[in-house]
Parts: structure tokens; sequence; C-alpha cells
């Protein structure tokens, strides 16, 4: 585990993101890669029946119950690149709530608005994207406002086109890279003009809070979980 | 300002005249005629009202909508049906639109591929002569699409910027299989709790030319009037589609025994309180007006 410098601590505190480039590479990257392609396939057409039910959004799907389907999905989790950073900014209680293994079709417009996903009332809440293909400028990257995690910060009000929110910052990146982003903050997907889908994975972390994840949430998973770490992170211990 | 109901049906017992076809809802017998409309639009101060042909979609079955119109041109406007398998639908478009009072045309499918990630060739969308069409003639298209089509709607919005987009009921997509009558005889449509419009359809707002309707609460909402699960799809459609592109309708006649006209014409001030007084006179009627060309009423 690695322990994000005085310099990323201050860069967090103060803009409310981190990148880490090259998070994930080599091996690890590849069988990541081939894991999220072989399951986005094999979980397309049931998506697609959920969307013509109205039961699904048209834009993006998710690959359902992740982690009980790779156990790559479950190492990523920890990941030493950047687990060290979220086990520092949550004083060393850090708990999954839940990973999003997505793929966001290029569409003439982003498939989401500028947003906060949490309000200063929560527990610290964090999330990680990862890349998983390439995301050039314009093809669907992350961007976030700096700054907007901050209680005293805003009001903000959202754009109708992502480019408009002023002071704003997009996160083109390699696959591999990951962002961390504290997300109290303002955040959007940018629009893909490109005609290749952006694949990546969203982890969402918390502040532990007593009660917040049931036991039996990652109990499908626990035999990857033979670490009182791993049972603390995925909330397998009472 | 006037208060214009946008979107509302009407229909006469079934008779030569007035041909239709009946469903369990709408029997042989039971007529929601516009007289009726109009005692409730006098009682509430509404001048005006979009009707939205109801009982098919031949031109047969348009005229009982084509003798609302006819009979009282300075208080309504008309929506017209092209049926599915119209080997021309632009004759049978300009044939109800030529100097009838009917103004567009309402669409629930679009026709392209199901797969949003299938790269779109919009020519060969079933309906994309019907999107050419009303932009050559200026044509208002009314849209209630499937929710497997929403992802379409992009696309041909963009490739024709000059047609005038009306989002029915508040943006939503009704899911294949979610459709049922109530016990009061009003659409229920089944929806997540989570509103998937948010990325679909609520991402059109960048397109001028595109509006909302803020109607048809009953069908989605699990709370009676004022429906107060609805207010944050409320709050988002204000927020990105701002307050000169909604348009209040009641969805007439289905509202009658609940909540009622009356409590309609009030549910714009109930879902949105903060709205000023000119926000609320555009979007109970003022964006109508503009938006669809309303005629001046005449006394």
């Amino acid at each position: 585990m690695i322990r994000p410098t005085p310099v990323q601590k201050a860069h967090w505190e103060e803009e409310g993101y981190l990148v880490f480039e090259n998070a994930i590479q080599g091996e690890d990257l590849k069988r990541l890669q081939t894991a999220f392609d072989y399951w986005a396939d094999a979980c397309k057409a049931e998506w697609l029946d959920r969307v013509e039910a109205g039961e699904a959004a048209a834009t993006f799907y998710d690959i359902p119950n992740p982690l009980e389907k790779h156990p790559v999905f479950i190492d990523i989790i920890d990941y030493p690149s950047y687990y060290g950073a979220l086990m520092e900014f949550t004083d060393d209680d850090v708990i999954l709530l839940g990973p999003q293994v997505r793929t966001v079709a290029p569409w003439p417009v982003s498939y989401t608005a500028w947003h906060p996903d949490v309000p200063q009332s929560s527990p610290l809440h964090i999330k990680v994207q990862i890349y998983v293909n390439d995301v050039p400028p314009r093809c669907g990257e992350f961007a976030y406002l700096p700054g907007s995690h901050k209680p005293d910060a805003g009001p903000y009000t959202r754009p109708l086109r992502q480019e408009s929110m002023p002071g704003h910052k997009t996160f083109p990146g390699k696959a591999g890279t990951a962002i961390m982003f504290n997300s109290y903050g303002w955040h959007v997907s940018m629009d893909n003009h490109s005609d290749v889908p952006r694949k990546s994975i969203i982890l969402i972390y918390e502040k532990r809070t007593p009660g917040r994840v049931s036991p039996t949430q990652f109990a499908a998973i626990s035999e990857y979980c033979t670490t009182p770490a791993r049972r603390q992170l995925f909330s397998l211990t009472a | 300002m006037p208060r214009i109901d946008s979107h509302l049906h009407v229909f006469a017992k079934v008779s030569p005249e007035f041909p239709r076809e009946p469903t369990p809802v709408c029997p042989p017998e039971r007529e929601e005629t516009a007289e009726k409309l109009l005692v409730e639009m006098e009682k509430y101060d509404i001048d005006g009202a979009v009707l939205v042909q109801i009982g098919g979609t031949s031109l047969e079955q348009h005229r009982y909508l084509l003798h609302c119109l006819k009979t009282y041109p300075d208080r309504f406007l008309g929506i017209g049906l092209i049926p599915p398998d119209a080997p021309d639908a632009t004759e049978h478009m300009a044939e109800l639109a030529d100097g009838t009072g009917v103004i567009g045309f309402r669409l629930s499918s679009i026709g392209g591929p199901r797969d949003i990630f299938e790269k779109p060739d919009i020519r060969t969308f079933q309906t994309y002569r019907i999107w050419e069409y009303a932009a050559e003639r200026d044509y208002v298209l009314w849209l209630y699409p499937r929710a497997i089509d929403a992802h379409l709607l992009p696309h041909l919005v963009q490739a024709f910027p000059q047609v005038r987009i009306v989002l029915n009921h508040l943006g939503m997509c009704p899911g294949k299989g979610k459709f049922t009558w109530d016990e009061l005889g009003r659409p229920r449509i089944e929806v997540t709790g989570y509103n998937l419009a948010m990325h679909t359809t609520y991402r059109l707002a960048r397109f001028e030319n595109v509006t909302v309707h803020i109607s048809g609460h009953y069908a989605f909402s699990k709370e009676a009037y004022p429906y107060p699960d609805l207010a944050g799809w409320h709050r988002s459609l204000l927020n990105d589609f701002g307050p000169k592109r909604l348009m209040w309708a009641t969805d007439f006649p289905w509202i009658l025994a609940e909540p009622g006209y009356g409590e309609l014409t009030t549910i714009v001030e109930k879902m949105l309180p903060d709205l000023s007084e000119s926000e609320l006179a555009d979007i109970m009627g003022g964006n109508a007006k503009r938006f669809l060309r309303f005629p001046d009423r005449n006394s």
C-alpha cells in the first residue's frame, strides 16, 4: 500500500481529486480488460431487454454483480496504487459501497449532467474511476470542478453544456489511469464525439459508519476476503 | 397571458359521423366531448387547449378532432396520429394538417436500431421521412417514445433543429409491458424509482427546439395528488429546460374523477413553488402560445 505524499494530500484537500497515471498496468491491466470485455459482451443482451422494459438506462450499462463474476474486479477494490490514499483520507476506516463496471455508448450528448453525488451532511464519500480503455479528449472523459467539494463552495448552477461549467478540469487518460475524487464535488462525463465507447470502472467508497453496509451484501465473495483488512473493507465483519 | 392546457383528449360516441376504435376504457357509448372540456376550462379560466387524437390513426377516425378544431378555431389546436402502416405518411400528414388546425403529429415509435452501440444512420429510421416532412412543413412533433427508442432522439433532433419538439408527460419513455389502466380508468405506467429519463430525454435540454410537458403525473406517481414523489423530477426539468420550455397540461379526460381538472390547474405551483409569477404564467400557457403559435382568443 502506497500512502500519499504531503503534496498529494495537500492537493486532495484543496482540489478534491488525485490522478494516478498507470495505476494499473501490464498483466494486471490486460487481465482487467479481458474480464471487462468478456462480461460486458455476455451481459449486453440482458441489458437491452431491460432497456426495452424501461428498467435500465439506454445510454450506458453496468455489468451486474461484477465482484461475483471475476476476481479481478475484487482485486482492484484495494489495489495498492490508490488504496493507500483511500485509507489515508478515511483515517484507515474505509468501506466499499459498490462498483460500477460501466460501458458508456458514444452519443451526441453525455449521458449525465454536472452533479455532486452526496450532500456535505453525508460521511466522506470517495469514488475512484479507472479507465479500462484509452479515453482521449472529447471521448467521454471524466471532468471535475476543483474545489467544489469544500463546504463553503458554490452554489453552482448546472449548465446545459458540459464545457460551460466555469473552472472545470477534464481528465483524458490512458487505460489504467485512476482518478480519485471527493464526491461532494461536482463532476460529469464529457460528451463523447468519437465512435468508441468509454469503458471504465467506478468504485464507490465511504468512511465507515455503523450499519451502512450489511454483512450480507458482499457475503458471496467472502472466500476472497481472508484478511482482516479485506473483511473490514467489504463490511464482512459485524 | 393566456392559460393553455397543452395536452388532452376529447372523443365522441362511436357513430358513422365520428368513427373510432372502441376500447375497454373508451367503449362505443362513452363520450368526453369538447363541450364538456370547455365547461371545465371556463370554470378554471383556461383559454385554450391542444387536442391530441385518440381512437385511431386513419383519416376517418380523426373526424371528431377536425370537427372540434373547426367549431372552436380560437380555442383549440390539434395533434394527429399517423398509421404505422401508411404507404406514404406525408400524404396523410398533409391532408390532416391542410388548414384544419392540426399543427403536428404524435409519435411513440421512432423505428431505429434498438442497440445504442450500433452506429445509426437516421435515413434508415422508419420515421425519418416524417421528421423530414415535419421540417419542410413546419409541423410540431409530439413525442412519447418507447423506452427502447429514447436513445435515437438526439440524432434526429440534431439533424432537424427547425422542428419543434414536445416531449409528452414529463419526458418519460414507457417500458414494454409497463402500461396498464388503473381502477379509475387512467393510464398507469410502471417506472423505476430512479428516473431513467435523466440519462435520455432530459439530456435533450441543450437543444433549444425541445420542450417538455408538465403532465401525466398520476400515471407515474406512487403517491396521491399532488404527487410529492415527483417533485425532484420537476426540479430537474426546470433546471435543465428552464421556465420557457415547460408546458402545463392536464391529460383530460383521464383526470376528471381523480384528482379533478381544477386540482391540476394548480399542480405547477405546487411542484415548483419558487417560480416567479411570470415564470408560472409562461408554463401555464405563455410558452404554449409562443411555441405552438396559438391563435388569439376572439372573445
